[in-house]
């Protein structure tokens, strides 16, 4: 039963965003604070994700702060009546280390920025924690997981385009052996012919010399 | 933290999907994504020997800019000397790698080159430009065309953003008979290496 609403979880929210892959133990977590249903946590997640984390509930603080790699949903929780600020934290410090525990996550494809990127807001959280960027700042964290993303990206290229690089020049090297091999051994094949024509040769000339010289 | 695959389809080189007669997907052509971001799969034909000073050009190979600043000497095979071959050269690896936004700039065009000569006896059309790249580490393609017969060309207006596959297709220039590229870096570049 679990298993399967984490797994539908997984699905719906990789079609929503990119950040789901830490939903499943988020989602786990939260269960076992409050007794909610798979439904709502399913219904929230769906407003959430359309109306920009607009709907916030105690429940779903580690779900969204988790779906968004954004830091906005934290600023929001910051913004809440106090009694609910405490709660962030130990739910970001454990769904971490719940995160790190668990096998990765499935979907390889699109997800797999998010480990990466979600312990490093996990860092930022746990900064921000202490409530000292609470206005200005929003959108230079939106940039700089932007810049940070485009950054890898173009490393991942400049990668690729290296050891493209690399490989094309160690097949031209290989092939150029093979080549030199070949003419090598070729060369050498004519080369004994023409040493054995040579000695042959060599053979008559010296009747010729002989034949040639006279006493005088 | 997965190691994760190229997210990117286009990451790996093109596959050529002709007979077995054309490029196999292990040539340094094909590995070095000149052919994709240059040229078609294509079969070579025909000999193409490029030599700057006492070097010469083998694919991949690294050259400077100092090495590459006069025209090299190019001999092309074939038989016929009624058969004529233009020579391309392009980078298109401009202004740089990661962002090749001025892709190609061409440095070099010469036409009517007579087979089993080379491109002194051809036509230089566009004067050879040597390459002085500033960012990054650029392709520098030569190119061989088969012409259907002596014809003119027409310069091109400026050498960026220079487009060998339409070039091609506006002269009837077919698939390229032959190819060889080499790295160029500025003179101070660390040869994509750190530390």
């Amino acid at each position: 039963m679990l298993s399967s609403a984490k797994h539908k979880i997984n699905h719906s929210a990789f079609s929503v965003s990119s950040s789901s892959s830490s939903l499943p133990h988020s989602y786990s977590q939260a269960k076992n604070m409050t007794q909610v249903t798979m439904e709502e946590v399913w219904k929230d997640i769906n407003l959430a994700s359309l109306h920009q984390h607009r709907q916030l509930n105690i429940d779903h603080e580690p779900v969204l702060s988790n779906q968004n790699p954004n830091n906005s949903i934290f600023k929001d929780f910051l913004k809440k009546p106090l009694n609910q600020e405490p709660q962030p934290l130990p739910p970001s410090s454990s769904s971490s280390t719940l995160h790190r525990s668990l096998p990765p996550p499935p979907p390889e494809t699109v997800l797999s920025l998010n480990p990466h990127s979600i312990n490093t807001h996990f860092d930022e959280s746990a900064r921000f924690g202490c409530f000292g960027m609470k206005r200005g700042g929003q959108e230079s964290d939106e940039s700089r997981g932007d810049r940070r993303h485009k950054r890898m990206i173009k490393n991942r290229e400049s990668a690729a385009r290296s050891r493209a690089r690399k490989q094309a020049y160690t097949n031209e090297l290989e092939l150029a052996i093979s080549h030199l091999q070949k003419e090598n051994a070729r060369l050498k094949r004519q080369e004994e012919q023409l040493k054995m024509a040579e000695a042959t040769q060599h053979q008559t000339k010296r009747k010729l010399q002989r034949s040639w010289t006279t006493p005088f | 933290f997965t190691r994760t695959k190229n997210k990117k389809l286009n990451q790996k080189p093109p596959v050529c999907f002709r007979s077995k007669m054309s490029l196999s997907n292990r040539d340094p052509l094909v590995v070095g994504r000149v052919v994709g971001d240059v040229l078609e799969c294509f079969t070579r034909s025909i000999d193409l020997r490029v030599t700057y000073g006492q070097r010469e050009v083998t694919n991949g190979l690294d050259l400077r800019p100092s090495q590459v600043l006069n025209k090299p000497r190019v001999e092309i095979g074939g038989e016929d000397l009624r058969n004529f071959y233009t020579l391309v050269m392009v980078d298109p690896d401009v202004p740089s790698p990661s962002n090749p936004h001025l892709r190609e700039y061409l440095h070099w065009l010469v036409t009517d080159i007579p087979a089993t000569t080379g491109t002194n006896f051809g036509n230089e059309i566009v004067s050879y430009e040597s390459p002085r790249p500033n960012s990054g580490i650029h392709r520098i393609v030569l190119v061989l065309f088969r012409q259907l017969g002596r014809q003119t060309v027409y310069e091109p207006g400026w050498r960026q953003q220079f487009n060998t596959r339409e070039f091609a297709s506006l002269y009837n220039l077919g698939l390229p008979v032959a190819a060889v590229f080499y790295n160029c870096q500025r003179e101070s570049g660390c040869g994509g290496r750190r530390s």
